[in-house]
């Protein structure tokens, strides 16, 4: 007999067998007053669903004007500025999650089963796959107005969308305040950096280069998802203390 | 059911704002006397988890506090709290509903209930910014009891309330205090008066005074001005 048929009986015979009349049980504790709970809690693919309203409209709305936007503008321009605008859209993530301190919601979302954490979560979450998913609807239109191939159109505009969140996330993370003006600077910023770039640098846009802006695309996704971990992570206790 | 406070401390740079404080909370009122700045808001904000202690614990029936299962079973009124600007009434306890894990149905249900209950039945639909304070207070006590708490928290619920508000309030936590924890801070003697089964009487971060509420006499003003030591 092999190791791993041993190993399957083993965990056969040994294998706790699964609580036959547990509801029961957990009932008549309640029925005798030894535990009160809440029956019924939704859970959190629910929460993520219900957070969905709840994410400002204006958001939905002004991410919807700034991919026209990108689109338009991406209409007859061979050059490479309009990869700049996408920086614009990392302003909307960083203003959401900005928007329960600044309403002084933070406590009372705090203190909730699902907690402050989960409440930002969920935003981020929803505000970025929203915006990329309508990026890269964008993306695979606007692809035949440029002479570059699709993998280099994705690269252009995701790198200064990625670097603006990142760097708009570390800053909210070490300078707390109840408004986003330092990140929306920062968006900005990227998005003139990223509009010079092609006039001061035009050799970052050759081909030879596509190897370190697919480099460059996956250090920021790695550094932004760190970064906003640690900023879920620290943002509770700092809320408050 | 008992809330367990064991020696817990929390300190802000040079100030102790809660100084080696420990007590047990059972079901009843509970009223937190203080004068402002005597440390009652983190007080409560280390009870509730908001706050992290330096030191000490607490618990409830072995629930640490902060864990997703004591948040379960919390009501929380803050001293100072907001709402998103485009919420109406009825949208905000549908919000805090739905981010206290209620179904959609329950949340429509206790909504309904809560509304009616804290009286704000006709301006239910119209937006928070145009509510007076006192009305934004009872929508903000009906959140705390949207997820029926077994403990409730309650930092200076009465303030912006006017005199016919409070005596309503005091009806509602009269009545809530026979199965819940219920623990209210102010800094008006009066509005313990006759609700509070014990009281806790705070100075300088430190718990100067508990005990049951008859032990406080009959001018219960009087009394905390004695334990405070100062003079009428």
């Amino acid at each position: 007999m092999d190791n791993d048929r041993i190993i399957k009986l083993l965990k056969e015979i040994c294998s706790t067998p699964e609580p036959e009349e547990k509801k029961a049980f957990f009932q008549g504790l309640e029925d005798q007053g030894l535990i009160s709970r809440r029956p019924v809690v939704i859970n959190h693919g629910d929460f993520l669903l219900r957070q969905f309203f709840y994410v400002g409209k204006w958001i939905w709305l002004l991410s919807a004007v700034l991919l026209l936007c990108i689109m338009g503008i991406c209409y007859g321009n061979t050059g490479n500025y309009p990869f700049a605008l996408t920086p614009l859209l990392a302003v909307e993530i960083l203003v959401e999650t900005g928007r329960s301190s600044r309403w002084k919601m933070a406590e009372l979302e705090y203190t909730a089963r699902f907690s402050l954490r989960s409440v930002m979560l969920a935003r981020i979450f929803l505000v970025g796959i929203v915006e990329t998913a309508g990026l890269l609807v964008v993306i695979w239109v606007v692809r035949p107005w440029f002479s570059y191939s699709l993998i280099r159109v994705f690269l252009y505009m995701m790198v200064p969308y990625l670097a603006a969140s990142l760097l708009g996330s570390v800053y909210e993370r070490k300078n707390r305040s109840d408004n986003n003006w330092g990140s929306i600077i920062i968006c900005f910023l990227s998005s003139g950096l990223f509009a010079a770039a092609p006039y001061y640098l035009s050799s970052l846009y050759e081909e030879r280069f596509t190897v370190i802006w697919t480099v460059v695309f996956i250090l920021l996704v790695f550094s932004l998802v760190v970064s906003m971990r640690r900023w879920i992570c620290e943002l509770e206790e700092a809320v408050w203390n | 059911m008992e809330l367990i406070a064991d020696r817990i401390t929390k300190q802000y740079k040079n100030k102790i704002a809660v100084d080696r404080m420990s007590f047990t909370l059972t079901k009843g009122v509970t009223g937190l006397l203080g004068a402002n700045g005597a440390g009652k808001t983190t007080l409560m904000r280390l009870l509730c988890g908001v706050l992290a202690p330096d030191s000490g614990t607490v618990s409830c029936d072995g629930m640490s506090v902060g864990t997703e299962e004591y948040r379960d079973i919390l009501g929380y009124l803050p001293q100072d709290f907001g709402f998103y600007p485009e919420f109406s009434g009825k949208d905000f306890l549908l919000y805090m509903s739905a981010v206290k894990g209620l179904t959609k149905k329950d949340a429509i249900q206790k909504t309904k209930e809560l509304i009616e209950l804290v009286g704000l039945g006709d301006s239910a639909g119209k937006k928070v910014r145009t509510y007076s304070g006192g009305m934004r207070q009872r929508l903000g006590i009906a959140q705390a009891l949207l997820n029926d708490p077994q403990i409730l928290i309650m930092d200076e619920p009465t303030a912006g309330l006017d005199p016919q508000e409070r005596i309503r309030f005091r009806e509602l936590i009269s009545g809530l205090g026979k199965n819940k924890i219920v623990l209210l801070s102010t800094h008006i003697v009066s509005d313990l008066e006759h609700i509070a089964d014990r009281l806790m009487i705070m100075k300088d971060g430190q718990l100067r005074w508990q005990g049951n509420r008859s032990a406080g006499g009959e001018d219960l003003e009087a009394f905390y001005i004695s334990q405070i030591g100062e003079k009428r």
